[in-house]
């Protein structure tokens, strides 16, 4: 029983979400998070909370300033990153985009 | 339960915790549970200049939910462990919702 | 009074033959492979295929396009929408119904 299950998650039909993530294991991926955050990074980690491990990791944080109407962009880089579930909004994986 | 199992292997090393009011704290990872509240020890804040009434703090608990990202040494991740563990946890998920 | 639910558009007889669940996730899982948009409260959309939800309301999508302030600002392949982020989904979907095409527009919103 177990066997079969393990079977049909090789299979690279997506049936729910999340296989759209496992799917994308050591891949690079994009993900965005809450307050205008990006990263790109390779996906190594991920559960149900999509709490996020990441390695290779390039952040860019987009900050609006109202006085002249810029868009100011933060880029930082990490060799490793654990990302909390609860910022994440969209994950893809950025090959085929 | 699979994060909570992955904090445990990082347990002495140095980590950088960024909350989610953008302040970020270094220190030595010393323990974790469930929820992933973290306690670190020898803290330093990351711009002391910034937040300086944390500059006499030795250790700290944090809770979990104020975690942006935890910035972790690179070279003690084996990837390839974390992956399978992964695909192990998504399939018990899996299998845990067939079961409804 | 009676006569006022009856002809609700949203009244559950209203497109029973299309839309047999009342239940938002059911429904949800009833039109993949539609095209819908997808609102998040932050005002950005993602317009893409569906191609399956699960109890978190999480959502995949195909060829997805993503329009901020209705310009179109990014094109991906695939795109996992995580779910608590409260969402609003709209299905384009032309049904045949009194001999003419009509727009359904079905509105869903979480938190």
């Amino acid at each position: 029983m177990a066997d079969t299950g393990a079977d049909q998650l090789d299979d690279t039909i997506v049936s729910e979400p999340l296989d759209l993530v496992r799917l994308s294991l050591n891949e690079r991926v994009f993900v965005k998070l809450k307050g205008d955050r990006e990263i790109r990074g390779r996906l190594h980690a991920y559960d149900s909370h999509c709490n996020l491990v990441l390695s290779d990791v390039e952040e860019t944080v987009y900050i609006m300033d109202d006085e002249d109407e810029d868009l100011k962009t933060i880029q930082k880089q990490s060799e490793m990153l654990f990302v909390r579930g609860d910022a994440v909004v969209l994950i893809s994986p950025p090959t085929q985009s | 339960m699979l994060f909570f199992s992955f904090f445990k292997t990082l347990i002495d090393e140095q980590v950088i915790v960024e909350l989610k009011n953008d302040m970020s704290v270094r220190g030595t990872l010393k323990s974790v549970d469930q929820f992933l509240n973290i306690k670190l020890d020898d803290v330093s804040v990351v711009d002391e200049v910034k937040y300086p009434h944390l500059s006499a703090v030795k250790n700290v608990f944090i809770r979990g939910s104020v975690v942006r990202y935890v910035h972790l040494p690179g070279a003690v991740v084996d990837t390839a462990l974390l992956e399978d563990a992964t695909r192990k946890e998504a399939a018990s998920q899996a299998s845990k919702m067939g079961g409804r | 009074m009676s006569n006022g639910t009856a002809e609700s558009p949203f009244s559950p007889s209203a497109e029973k033959s299309e839309i047999s669940s009342n239940n938002p996730s059911a429904f949800l899982s009833q039109i993949t492979g539609a095209k819908v948009a997808v609102k998040l409260n932050s005002g950005v959309e993602y317009r893409g295929d569906l191609q399956c939800v699960d109890g978190y309301m999480n959502i995949a999508l195909e060829q997805t396009e993503e329009y901020v302030d209705g310009v179109l600002k990014n094109q991906y392949g695939d795109v996992f929408i995580r779910g608590n982020n409260g969402m609003l989904v709209f299905c384009f979907r032309f049904v045949r119904k009194f001999g003419r095409y009509r727009r359904i527009m079905i509105l869903n919103f979480l938190g």
